[in-house]
């Protein structure tokens, strides 16, 4: 009991040196910031009864997607895989070199401070991520996110066009903007998908847009 | 870890291909990836490496001339990164796309690492250079504009004598240009003054427009040069004023000339005008593969070699006129030595054979008959001595059916045109190009324009259409090349009959359904571009995939030619690099896409 305690204010710093770190102001120039595009692959919907399998992200620095700095992490579950296997394409036997999801997350903190986080539909992701941080940190990082999903419905609105079905999926975005489109379900190439796709979106938007504009855009 | 859908692009782009998949992981980690936006300049300046991934990005030289568009798998900036000089060059993107860029000290390490990567690169750098030279021009496909200054020395006709003496020995120089309200009316040479002045004893007060030579040979500034070095040796004259667009703009000399090219391979043409019996030209003739080696050699733009290939190929034919002339006398009436296909549109290859026709100023009966059948009988005998062969569909002059007079030649073109059929069609096209070798000029304008005024026929548009769109370029639905085989089972790709040919095709109709006189395939597409006929982009467009294809051809040639073997167009797309399988590509894509304007603008029911 007392050793928890004490462990936990090492890794509720990290926390809070995260928190420390200044952000851009909002009326910074979007493209001037940097962003880390994020992806988890998990068991299943629901952040309270299904857990991470992998995550995988690349940072955009200056307009560019910087691939040296892009990782990719099988996370270590708490039960085996199970079902979802055939579906992410992850075995127990792959697990072997496996990450803890603390450590995992500590490297996030101590990296990516000062960073803007983008995923495409975030919801999930940002459910998972945030209970995971409460679950091992004590306390859930202030982190920005952009989802490219909804900049994308927000514009495709505003031009009134019609959306299909399926019209906001990842490959289907990436399409659109003529991207390549790589493998799917795989936290890595989908982090890199989302990382591309934003790209575009800041492209096509006029030259001064704001942070805080692509914020907006992201609700 | 690396990112997939990077090191896949990688495993398929030269040089990286050759890479162990565990290298390529380690080597697309290396990568930044940029979004680029139409109408965007990407920054160059920085030392490092650009590969395309996706997108269309042209670039530009200093002079704001399009150089070249890179696409998916092409590079830039290796000249920079090798050498350490920046190109003042511009990188325009034209379609939305990714770019991956490899820094400076990562594209060394790479280098340092493969050594096939370090000679890939080293060897585009080359090219690249190459790319350069085509802009200067090369030494042998110098133009009068490169050799002469606008140097224009000229007195009027009125002047004396003495006068012009005094100012060729002002200017230090052997001749001058005599005019007459800004107009070139005449010559007056230093032999001039010696043969038809002092040797004929007339008095110094003697007035220019007496003794000069009126009506001189001229040479327009933008000619090549060894189109002048023709004009000189076949008339044998030293000394021939060049024109900028019809006015006098400077006077080039045999000394000139000979100063700039000693070593020039087009001499040969010297030489051909200076035999005087069929057997020295068939030796003249045995340096033509040599001289196309030369070329190549020089890395001399195919269609600049063509240009030179038909050059030779004409002066042959003069020769052998003026010889069958001195064998059987004067002609009995004013003729024209016509020629069709890849020589009138001065881009022959070196397996091309004959394809030739007399136009007579009087109906061919009797005597004048007899005289023409023994003259192109001669002529055509002779070329073939000199290896261009017998044209096996018999389009020759030999063939009494082609000496015609040109009330014959326009009713065989009158009946092509106004009632086509698909059969006649495929035989007539190769006729609707055409151009003069020997004799008449006039005759041969005559005949051009009365073909021309009747062409813009929606009928005859119609099955010449239809007949250009019997053959399609060889690419599949999906990108693939489709191959054939030749008689001797090889299998390839035709680049004439799938290629060149479907171009000219097209770019023919065009020229017909609009009067352009042009029947160089490159200058029509210039002209019909000017003439608003065609968007010029496509025009661009089809001219660039004239060149590609053009290009690969005079290759394969030398190719051949270096084996041993007769020159084939049949190219096996496996010995091409990844670039020119891509701009092969490409070019076949334009040909398809040319192909099917031409179905909606000429084929509809008529």
């Amino acid at each position: 009991m007392l050793a928890w305690l004490r462990k936990k204010p090492a890794l509720y710093d990290d926390v809070k040196r995260f928190n420390a770190a200044e952000l851009p102001a909002s009326t910074t120039a979007a493209r001037s910031c940097r962003y880390l595009a994020l992806d988890l692959e998990t068991t299943g919907l629901h952040a309270r009864q299904d857990h991470i399998v992998s995550i995988g992200w690349v940072p955009i620095i200056e307009q560019q997607i910087q691939l040296k700095q892009a990782r990719h992490f099988l996370i270590k579950p708490p039960v085996s895989v199970g079902q979802s296997a055939i579906y992410h394409g992850v075995h127990d036997k792959d697990l072997k070199d496996a990450s803890e999801l603390s450590d995992v997350l500590q490297l996030l903190l101590q990296e990516f401070s000062g960073y803007y986080f983008i995923a495409h539909h975030c919801r999930l992701d940002r459910a998972f991520l945030e209970l995971a941080f409460q679950r091992y940190f004590g306390k859930v990082p202030k982190m920005y996110f952009i989802d490219t999903l909804n900049i994308e419905w927000y514009r495709m609105q505003k031009q009134g066009i019609v959306m299909k079905k399926d019209a906001l999926r990842l490959p289907n975005c990436l399409a659109r903007y003529k991207l390549p489109v790589s493998a799917q379900h795989h936290a890595l190439e989908d982090a890199y998908g989302c990382a591309l796709l934003y790209l575009a979106q800041l492209k096509k938007s006029h030259a001064e847009i704001t942070i805080d504009d692509m914020l907006q855009q992201s609700r | 870890m690396e990112v997939s859908e990077v090191s896949k692009f990688l495993a398929q782009t030269i040089p990286f291909d050759q890479l162990s998949s565990a290298q390529l992981a380690e080597t697309a980690l290396q990568f930044s990836v940029y979004y680029c936006q139409e109408g965007e300049a990407l920054d160059i300046t920085k030392e490092r490496l650009l590969i395309v991934r996706t997108g269309i990005y042209a670039l530009y030289s200093d002079k704001q001339q399009l150089l070249t568009k890179l696409e998916e798998g092409d590079f830039y900036g290796y000249q920079l990164l090798l050498t350490g000089l920046a190109d003042a060059d511009k990188l325009v993107c034209e379609e939305d796309g990714l770019i991956y860029w490899l820094p400076a000290a990562e594209f060394h390490q790479l280098r340092y690492q493969y050594k096939n990567i370090d000679i890939f690169f080293q060897r585009l750098f080359g090219r690249r250079l190459h790319q350069y030279k085509e802009q200067q021009g090369s030494r042998f496909t110098l133009k009068v504009s490169d050799i002469v200054q606008a140097r224009k020395i000229a007195i009027s006709g009125e002047h004396t004598v003495q006068q012009a003496a005094q100012l060729m020995t002002d200017k230090r120089v052997s001749s001058l240009l005599v005019e007459k309200n800004d107009r070139l009316i005449g010559i007056l040479t230093d032999r001039d003054l010696r043969t038809r002045v002092l040797a004929a004893d007339l008095p110094a007060a003697t007035p220019v427009h007496q003794v000069m030579t009126p009506k001189p040979h001229t040479i327009d500034k933008h000619a090549y040069l060894f189109e002048a070095v023709q004009l000189m040796s076949r008339f044998n004259i030293h000394h021939l004023p060049v024109l900028d667009k019809d006015i006098s703009f400077s006077m080039i000399t045999a000394t000139d000339i000979i100063r700039s090219q000693q070593d020039h391979p087009v001499y040969l043409i010297g030489e051909i005008h200076r035999q005087t019996s069929i057997d020295g030209l068939e030796q003249c003739s045995l340096q033509i593969n040599n001289l196309a080696q030369v070329l190549g050699k020089q890395q001399v733009p195919a269609h600049e070699a063509g240009h030179i290939i038909t050059t030779i190929t004409d002066a042959l034919t003069q020769r052998l006129i003026k010889l069958a002339q001195q064998e059987l006398g004067p002609a009995p009436c004013v003729f024209t030595w016509l020629c069709f296909g890849s020589q009138a549109r001065m881009d022959q290859s070196i397996n091309a054979d004959q394809d030739n026709a007399l136009l007579l100023e009087r109906e061919p009966t009797a005597d004048i008959a007899d005289y023409f059948e023994k003259l192109a009988d001669f002529v055509c005998q002779g070329l073939a001595r000199c290896g261009i062969t017998l044209c096996p569909g018999n389009i020759m002059a030999s063939n009494p059916e082609l000496r015609l007079s040109l009330k014959g030649w326009s009713g065989k073109f009158a009946k092509w045109i106004a009632s086509p059929t698909p059969e006649a069609i495929l035989k007539a096209s190769i006729f609707f190009d055409m151009r003069a070798v020997e004799g008449s000029k006039g005759l041969f304008n005559a005949l051009q324009q009365d073909i021309l005024a009747r062409t813009n026929n929606a009928l005859f548009l119609f099955h010449l259409a239809q007949s250009a769109l019997q053959r399609t370029a060889p690419l599949s639905f999906l990108r693939n090349f489709i191959l054939e085989h030749d008689g001797k089972q090889k299998k390839g790709i035709d680049l004439k009959k799938r290629g060149i040919s479907l171009i000219t095709d097209i770019v023919r109709i065009y020229a017909l359904a609009n009067g352009v006189h042009e029947v160089n395939t490159r200058q029509r597409l210039q002209q019909l571009a000017l003439l608003g006929a065609l968007d010029s982009k496509e025009a661009q467009n089809l001219s660039d995939a004239f060149d590609v294809l053009a290009h690969l051809r005079w290759d394969k040639h030398l190719h051949d030619l270096n084996q041993g073997h007769d020159a084939s167009n049949l190219l096996d797309p496996a010995i091409l690099s990844g670039l020119q399988r891509h701009q092969l590509k490409d070019s076949f894509a334009v040909i398809n896409n040319a192909q099917s304007s031409i179905k909606h603008r000429f084929c509809k029911e008529v």
